[in-house]
Parts: C-alpha cells; sequence; structure tokens
C-alpha cells in the first residue's frame, strides 16, 4: 500500500519542513516582514524590506539546522 | 535567423528543462499560444497517480462543489437526452452526478487517460463512454451535428484556443442544442498571485507567470456569441476555500492537475521568495484565525446552437398589449 498520512508525517520533506518554518517556528519574523510589504505595497522595488527579510531568512537557516 | 540562433543556443545550454516540453515552432502560424498542454497533460497524469490516486481523491472538492452547482443548472433544461458529452470530464465530476432520468448516457473526454480512468464505472449512475483526445481537437474525434448536449466542468482554462474550441463544440452540437459549461475566472487565486507578484518584485526585483491569464463574463459572452451560440446565459460564483497556510494550498493545486504550465514560465521558484509569499499572503490576505482563503471564481454558461424551431423575439412593433395599462 501506499503511504499513511502518519508515515508521511515522520518523513518530511526538506521543503516541508522549511514550510513549517516559515508559518509557524519564524512566525513573528515573518509577520513583520509581511506588514512591512504591507505598509508599501503599493510601490514595492526590491530590498524595499531587506532588513525584515534578513531577520526572516536568519530564523529559517537556524532552524533548519537544527533536527 | 537571429532568433534560431538563439533557440539553438538555448536548447544547446538547457536541454533538460525542454525535455518536459512540446516543441513549439515559433514561426508556425496558428492560435496564439498561452499555455504548454504536453505539459499539463503530463501533471494530470501524475496527479491521478500520486499515491494511487488518494491524493487527487482528496482534492476534489472544488470541482465536486462546481459539478455540484452546474447539476442544478442542468436539470433546468427539461429535457431528457440520448448522450452528453462531457469535455474535459477530468475523473467525471460532473458526469458522476448526472441520472438516467437527465441522460442515458456520457461520453467523456479528457487528454489526460490517467485521469479519465481513475474512477470505476460503477461510481457512475448512467453508462458510461471515454475517449482520450485532446480537447482542442474536438471535431477529429466528435461528428458534427451530433450531439444534444455539451457541457464542461473546469477544463477550458487551459485551453489555448478558447473561441476555436467553442467554435468546435457548437459544431458538434445539433441544431437546438445544448452548451453547458463552467470556467475559472479571471479573479481566481488572486491572492495567490498578488502574494507571489509582490514576493518577486521585492525578492528578486521582477515578476514571471505563475498564475494563468484567466477569462472573465464579459469576453465569455462575447466569445459565445462569436461561436455563433444564441439564448446566452453567462453568470459568475464563487468558492473561497480556507487554507492553514499558503502550502498547503500549493500542495492542493499540485494534486489537482493545476500546477503552472504556462509557456515561458519558470520552472522553479526560489525558496525565500517562497517563504515571503508565504508572509505577504497571510498578512495580506489571511483571516483571524491564522488560516488564509483562496478564491475560485467561476463562470457559469449556457448556449444553445441556432434553430427555426426556437423561440424567436416578435417582430418591432407586433405587440397588441399597451404597457401603459399593465405598469
Amino acid at each position: 500500500m501506499h503511504p499513511s498520512t502518519s508515515q508521511a508525517a515522520t518523513t518530511l520533506t526538506p521543503l516541508r519542513r522549511f514550510a513549517t518554518h516559515t508559518t509557524t517556528t519564524c512566525s513573528v519574523q515573518a509577520s513583520a516582514y509581511g506588514k512591512c510589504i504591507l505598509a508599501t505595497y503599493t510601490d514595492v522595488r526590491k530590498d524595499a524590506c531587506k532588513e525584515e527579510f534578513a531577520k526572516f531568512g536568519a530564523c529559517l537557516r537556524e532552524a533548519m539546522k537544527r533536527k | 535567423m537571429s532568433s534560431s540562433a538563439t533557440l539553438r543556443q538555448v536548447l544547446r545550454a538547457r536541454p533538460f528543462a525542454l525535455l518536459s516540453s512540446s516543441p513549439i515552432n515559433i514561426g508556425s502560424v496558428g492560435p496564439y499560444q498561452v499555455f504548454d498542454r504536453h505539459a499539463k497533460r503530463l501533471q494530470k497524469d501524475r496527479s491521478a497517480l500520486r499515491e494511487g490516486g488518494a491524493r487527487s481523491r482528496t482534492v476534489d472538492y472544488v470541482r465536486d462543489e462546481v459539478a455540484d452547482r452546474m447539476i442544478e443548472r442542468m436539470v433546468d433544461i427539461k429535457r431528457k437526452f440520448k448522450s452528453v458529452l462531457d469535455v474535459g470530464s477530468g475523473s467525471g465530476h460532473f458526469s458522476k452526478l448526472l441520472e438516467p432520468e437527465t441522460t442515458q448516457k456520457v461520453v467523456m473526454l479528457d487528454s489526460s487517460k490517467e485521469l479519465l480512468h481513475r474512477d470505476p464505472d460503477d461510481a457512475f449512475e448512467v453508462e458510461v463512454e471515454r475517449i482520450h483526445a485532446d480537447e482542442e481537437s474536438l471535431l477529429s474525434v466528435v461528428e458534427p451535428n451530433s450531439q444534444e448536449a455539451v457541457v464542461s466542468c473546469l477544463s477550458l482554462h487551459w485551453v489555448n484556443d478558447l473561441p476555436g474550441v467553442l467554435v468546435q463544440i457548437k459544431e458538434t452540437l445539433q441544431p437546438d442544442g445544448v452548451f453547458l459549461g463552467a470556467l475559472f475566472g479571471g479573479d481566481t487565486l488572486f491572492e495567490l498571485r498578488t502574494a507571489l507578484q509582490l514576493a518577486e518584485m521585492e525578492r528578486e526585483g521582477g515578476i514571471s507567470p505563475h498564475i494563468s491569464p484567466m477569462t472573465d463574463s464579459r469576453d465569455m459572452s462575447n466569445l459565445l456569441g462569436r461561436a455563433g451560440f444564441t439564448l446566452l446565459t453567462v453568470d459568475v460564483d464563487e468558492v473561497k476555500v480556507a487554507y492553514p497556510s499558503m502550502w498547503e494550498l500549493m500542495d492542493d493545486l499540485r494534486d489537482m492537475g493545476e500546477s503552472n504550465a504556462v509557456i515561458g514560465r519558470r520552472n522553479y521558484i526560489h525558496r525565500n521568495t517562497l517563504a515571503a509569499a508565504s508572509a505577504i499572503y497571510k498578512e495580506l490576505h489571511g483571516h483571524e484565525d491564522g488560516s488564509v482563503p483562496a478564491t475560485f471564481q467561476i463562470i457559469y454558461v449556457i448556449g444553445w446552437k441556432p434553430s427555426p424551431k426556437q423561440p424567436k423575439p416578435l417582430e418591432r412593433g407586433t405587440g397588441e398589449t399597451n404597457l401603459k395599462e399593465v405598469l
């Protein structure tokens, strides 16, 4: 048979783990970044929220290192 | 000259990316090509095979909901058909709802063989026939003037030549035959579209197509009129679905066989861009309970092939009741 959901949950793909970190582990930084975009979304340009994303990215990298 | 030279360069540089795509002849004359039909067929086949079809069945919810709303429009037509042709039937979301009171038989036609044969015949209440063929060349498998009713439930949004397919549908219909369709409208997935655009803009400094261009209701009535249908009915409806986050939405879209198939799409999005899009999606569109909405806009159309038997408006000036007395 094909893997059941419980089995699939234990063998998460790296992208799945990454996804979880963006929404739960680093939700505070994600929210800060989102708010920054929201404040400028009529005139978004490259690196408009660079600082916020740097914090978000750092959190994600840290979370991905931990198993 | 120069364009073929650059194409050759591209072919040499990136043979892997082109393996899954159909050869698109840039020099040929024909309908404008927006979608990669070959990639779309592969996506649909794969979606039907994933986990033995289990994933594909879990994500039937949008199609089942729309099929359910479309069957209401079908039973409003007080006729009993010998046969109904379901163009782009997929696994038969609409066909499954047809009852013996409406039709004796349903003919399902789809370009994805795996999806077409996903569900066994006993899931249907009426006799089923399956044709594996490309919806874009309908007239090569269906005789003109042969159908009493043609339906299409959420498949025409991957057709390159929508006006051409509508003309073909009209041709396959008998006079006074009916076409009933449901298509995704232009507001479909606007949340995902805007989130990805903002994320790409801010992270990478540019945007690329991730969500297909889709038709809107005004275009549909024009196109149906142009294809030669009469007594048109077009209406718009929405299906809103809440997801835990953008990631679940994207997984489900893939399992529906609805991944991106726009020609010239990027085959991959950088992780950082996806993370940014997920954050933006939630802040821009998210609900208070933490879930995020996805909108599916549906355009329902009904059109009839002209026939002298159909009711027509009376000549000007033949009215006998004075409206002043009525109002």
